[in-house]
């Protein structure tokens, strides 16, 4: 029966590889996971593009104002496709993993972790983005408010990127200081 | 990179107390301010030139942005502000001169935000008397108790992470960028470090100066909002 056990089989096929070899492939997955955080930059920095270009339209004499604060915000909103770009980059070349000791299972399942937390990121990008994109559009309307607009963004922008900074460090944790390896 | 990326020990004091960078580079950084205060500050004239003016400016502007961020009756705030903003930009641009920020541990961000936690309780309960204060917590119905006490004990861990976070992430990313463009020239044969010089230079622009500078005021800003809003 042992052999119509798919899961029974996967972890047999795995455990034919060797520690490194394992943890390596674990990491490589982890980066990429990582990287899915991208998507919330990029939707969120779009919106705020789009907004630049109507503040533009509705306000032509104040687009340098809009400008200034859609890159502004926009630069935020990357944040959290750069956090994801570090884990990402620490998995591929500054792997801490590969020389920890401890049980591979856990090791393999602690670099996928990190990269699937960083996930998170999508969320901070979406709301960054958007708070950026009703930034510069409050601008190109009313562009004598401009420092006032951009610190209430910069304030909002910041409480948002909570969830991600809290993603990042679950991740640093699971590579650098893993807690679970001594529980075991 | 072996270690991770944490500070390193630069010196253990008897009793086997590490000193860490982080220590050594924050003494650098006070003595710095203080050095640059006494000098400031000497010999004031009533037409301020030179320095003077400098200074006049710098503090104008933290009164005024305390004065309209907390309310014009929490201008006394300014001080704290203005020494925690200055000190916070000097360590999140350490980073530049070759140190490592201070702020990318979370000893250092995790002290500042306690200062912020304990004056957010402290002045809530100084103006509006401890029983007052304490009644809050029972808002708007007293079933929301733990999740009020959760959300205050949350100010401080996402306050002091959020300028961890923010510092750390660009340290190791441009820690990583060295290490590649220096195993780069090795292997391109170039003796000199050509490599290292121009291309870090724009990644230190915005992990260092933009985003160091920015988490700084947000930090600034954020402490006295919910200094400010625990007063009111």
């Amino acid at each position: 029966m042992e052999d119509a056990n798919f899961i029974v089989k996967f972890l047999d096929w795995l455990m034919t590889f060797d520690r490194k070899a394992l943890i390596l492939a674990a990491s490589a997955i982890g980066a990429g996971m990582a990287m899915i955080a991208g998507i919330g930059p990029g939707i969120g920095q779009g919106y705020a593009a789009g907004k630049g270009a109507e503040a533009v339209s509705i306000n032509p004499k104040a687009s340098k104002q809009a400008t200034l604060v859609m890159l502004l915000g926009a630069a935020v909103a990357e944040t959290s496709g750069i956090l994801a770009l570090v884990v990402s980059l620490i998995l591929l070349f500054g792997n801490p993993i590969v020389t920890q000791e401890g049980a591979v299972i856990i090791l393999v399942a602690s670099a996928l972790g990190a990269g699937i937390s960083m996930i998170a990121g999508i969320g901070p990008g979406i709301g960054q983005g958007y708070a950026a994109g009703k930034g510069t559009e409050a601008t190109g309307r009313r562009p004598e408010y401009q420092s006032n607009i951009i610190r209430a963004m910069f304030l909002g922008q910041a409480v948002a990127q909570t969830t991600g900074i809290y993603a990042l460090i679950i991740s640093l944790v699971l590579m650098f200081a893993n807690p679970l390896v001594k529980l075991l | 990179m072996e270690g991770g990326f944490g500070p390193r020990v630069i010196f253990e004091l008897p009793g086997g107390i590490p000193v860490t960078e982080t220590v050594t580079t924050t003494w650098i950084i006070m003595a710095v301010l203080t050095i640059f205060a006494l000098v400031a500050t000497r010999r004031f004239d009533k037409v301020p030139k030179g320095l003077q003016n400098v200074i006049e400016l710098l503090v104008d502007m933290v009164y005024k942005l305390t004065a309209q961020t907390m309310g014009e009756d929490k201008k006394a705030f300014a001080p704290y502000i203005g020494t925690m903003m200055m000190y916070l930009i000097c360590a999140n641009l350490a980073g530049l001169f070759g140190f490592r920020p201070p702020t990318a541990d979370v000893n250092t961000t995790m002290a500042l935000a306690l200062l912020t936690f304990f004056m957010i309780h402290f002045f809530g309960m100084k103006r509006k008397g401890v029983g007052t204060y304490l009644k809050g917590f029972l808002q708007p119905f007293p079933v929301m108790l733990p999740l009020n006490i959760i959300g205050e004990l949350a100010t401080p861990i996402s306050l002091s992470f959020r300028l961890f976070g923010n510092i750390v992430g660009g340290l190791i990313i441009m820690n990583l960028l060295y290490g590649a463009l220096g195993g780069l020239s090795t292997n391109l044969g170039i003796s000199i470090p050509v490599l290292q010089t121009g291309i870090p230079a724009v990644l230190h622009l915005y992990f260092d100066v933009f985003a160091g500078v920015l988490q700084s005021f947000i930090f600034a800003m954020l402490t006295m909002v919910f200094v400010s809003g625990a007063m009111d």
